[in-house]
């Protein structure tokens, strides 16, 4: 088979995981080397749907001996198949590469044979690179569940992240979609790259010059709307990966509907990208802006509200924080504010060290006031918050279909 | 009123600092050659002067630090029309504070070099971004390009560490001229050339300047771009947002 036509079949049938990202590793290019892993990240271009195109994302093959309910790829399925080979896709990666195309190379795969035989292959990629091209780019490895430690031991020595995928949500859930899993085939790689990472922090604190291992920590992927798990349990899984397993990112995936023919799966007409968006934005509000996860979702709320995002959703919830005093507050404080993000508190905090700040200032570091004016105060005569104007009242003006022109300075209150 | 004239040097704008200060008088703006000052205009023209310049400059560096200088040399490359009043008097505040103003955001002068100063940034991080080498028959890997401020200067640092084992070109096809990377060497070097052998419309190599494996590399990046975009969530203004139609011209994946 053509090498176009593979590259055809084996990115098409990768597309959908949504780890993406290519940043959080500081590799730097060697003497007669080629590359290095920019902190940061670059996207290098954009596709049609618009999402970033960092990496090469492909998988090796398509071919699995497993047969999960939700993959287009399941054994049982008629697809066409394709699988590279070590040293082709080596090749592309490299040729990608100088020609400025991509940051490296995102490997998955489908299992052929067996775990070992089928991670062998993706470190056999990953070794050619290194070692033959002495690439320093960016290398993130799908670690396959079940894989024996060794060669994950291996893949971290290569790779600058590993991710296995935990899928979904929960594990009763796993167990009708995938019989042939568990929990504990995705688990146990995932601690053993913990310790792995763990360690070789504390070498590299006494031998600076000890070799790197997945610098960019680990990542997993779950996938939203093919169980009846909530919100709660899917945060909360989330929050103990971040806070006890040491992850870096956990991706969620709106499930797209495909093997409709599978009753264990829902009737979906299209992939649940509403809620998919709600949660990344509460995965942001964990991880920047110091939220905690029961103030995100509870037993008395475990959906998000798909109409509003949970920060505008928690701050309705809670009129009783504000107005905060954008003149006082400390950042914590301050990120609360709907309106206002990381840089923008950041960049109050700077700029109140030199002046008291009033709202035309707040709107030129990039509050959006239209928004933040219910939740603030900056000593000026005051328009009317959230406490003059109850939370329904706020959420019925931020909803509705933008009025131009009509917003509810003084109209309003005295309708209360 | 009072106008500077300057030869549009970054020297020469700090040539215009100096001057206001030791002529103890407000300029109400810096011209660069051929710019109209108006009809009653009463103008004076500032001799860029090394020495005056690199007082400025060292003064800036001790009390702003690096970032600081950094701020106000990419507000330089921006050239946005107008911009030297701003950098004038941000020196001049800063002078006064002596201290960093940096975050003094609400400061307007202050707060305009931040903002053209993240603006020629984001550009320079858009070259790295959208920039595409093509491979020459001699093995060169060459990259034009058309960026809206000069920052070839920015960007060069980049690719020199990243693609330190290949010999590259970049070129502004805007300010025509280009760096070239000698691998071997270690070394970059600016050059202009008059007859480039590639289409200024297009940025390709013409067929027999090409290394004969180019056009398959380009057409599996194609078929990876192609086959990467999920069509049922088609968004091409999202795409346009993240990936400015100027650059298209010169990206593999978009031209025909
Ligand atoms: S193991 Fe992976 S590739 Fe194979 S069927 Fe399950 S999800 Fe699909």
């Amino acid at each position: 088979m053509e090498t176009t036509q593979k590259l055809e079949i084996l990115s098409a049938a990768a597309k959908y995981d949504v780890s993406c990202s290519s940043s959080g590793s500081t590799r730097s290019n060697m003497p007669g080397g080629i590359g290095n892993a920019a902190k940061s990240g670059i996207c290098h271009s954009f596709t049609e749907d618009g999402r970033c195109i960092s990496l090469l994302k492909v998988l090796y093959t398509n071919y699995c001996i497993y047969d999960c309910a939700y993959c287009v790829n399941r054994r049982t399925n008629d697809v066409p198949r394709a699988c590279f080979t070590v040293r082709e896709l080596a090749d592309i990666t490299i040729n990608f590469y100088r020609r400025n195309y991509i940051e490296g190379l995102f490997l998955s795969s489908g299992v052929v044979k067996n775990a070992d035989y089928t991670m062998e292959q993706l470190v056999g990629v990953a070794k050619t690179l290194r070692l033959t091209y002495k690439f320093n780019g960016y290398i993130h490895l799908k670690a396959i569940p079940g894989a024996s430690p060794e060669l994950i031991k291996e893949a971290g020595l290569h790779a600058d992240r590993l991710s296995v995928n935990i899928e979904i949500p929960s594990e009763s859930n796993l167990k009708v979609l995938a019989p042939e899993k568990d929990y504990r085939s995705v688990l146990s790689p995932m601690s053993l790259i913990k310790v792995g990472i763990e360690q070789n922090k504390e070498e590299r604190r006494h031998l600076r010059h000890a070799p790197l291992f997945t610098p960019a920590g680990q990542s997993t992927q779950l996938i939203i709307g093919a169980t009846p798990d909530t919100d709660k349990q899917i945060l909360s899984l989330a929050s103990n990966l971040y806070h006890q397993n040491g992850l870096k990112r956990v991706y969620y995936s709106g499930y797209n509907p495909t093997n409709l023919y599978d009753s264990r799966l829902p009737a979906l007409s299209a992939p649940p990208l509403r809620r998919e968006n709600r949660l990344y934005q509460s995965d942001w509000l964990m991880r920047f802006y110091e939220f905690r996860v029961d103030e995100i979702v509870n037993d008395e709320h475990p959906e998000l509200d798909l109409e509003i995002d949970p920060k505008l959703s928690y701050a309705l919830r809670n009129p009783h924080l504000f107005p905060v005093d954008v003149n006082k507050a400390d950042y914590h404080l301050l990120l609360r504010i709907p309106g206002i993000g990381v840089k923008s508190a950041k960049m109050i905090i700077a700029a109140r060290g030199f002046r008291r700040l009033n709202s035309e200032n707040l709107a030129k570091l990039g509050v959006v006031m239209k928004r933040a004016r219910y939740f603030l105060t900056c000593n000026e005569l005051t328009a009317a918050t959230v406490q003059d104007l109850k939370p329904e009242y706020v959420r019925a003006i931020l909803t509705s279909p933008v009025k131009k022109g009509r917003v509810p300075d003084a109209i309003q209150l005295n309708l209360w | 009123m009072l106008v500077y004239y300057y030869d549009g040097t970054f020297e020469g704008l700090l040539t215009s600092v100096f001057e206001a200060y030791e002529r103890k008088e407000q300029p109400e703006s810096i011209l660069p050659p051929h710019a109209s000052a108006g009809l009653f205009a009463h103008t004076h023209e500032v001799v860029t002067c090394a020495k005056k310049s690199e007082r400025v400059w060292n003064g800036v560096k001790k009390i702003g630090g690096v970032l600081t200088c950094e701020h106000l040399y990419y507000t330089f490359l921006s050239q946005e029309e107008g911009f030297e009043m701003h950098f004038l008097r941000y020196c001049q505040h800063l002078f006064t504070c002596n201290r960093p103003v940096m975050k003094d955001l609400a400061n307007a002068d202050v707060l305009k070099v931040f903002q053209l100063s993240r603006k020629v940034g984001r550009e320079a991080h858009r070259i790295l971004m959208f920039l595409r080498f093509e491979q020459a028959a001699d093995g060169t890997y060459f990259a034009p390009y058309a960026p809206k401020y000069d920052v070839i200067p920015l960007v060069t640092g980049h690719f020199r560490e990243r693609f330190a084992d290949q010999t590259w070109v970049v070129f502004d096809s805007v300010r025509n001229y280009g760096v070239m990377y000698d691998s071997k060497n270690d070394t970059v070097e600016k050059f202009t050339i008059n007859d480039p052998a590639f289409d200024v419309e297009t940025g390709k190599l013409q067929p027999d300047a090409e290394h004969p494996e180019e056009d398959n590399w380009q057409l599996l990046w194609r078929t990876y771009f192609k086959s990467m975009a999920i069509t049922e969530r088609k968004n091409l203004k999202l795409q346009r947002n993240f990936m400015p139609k100027r650059f298209w011209k010169y990206l593999t994946e978009k031209r025909i």
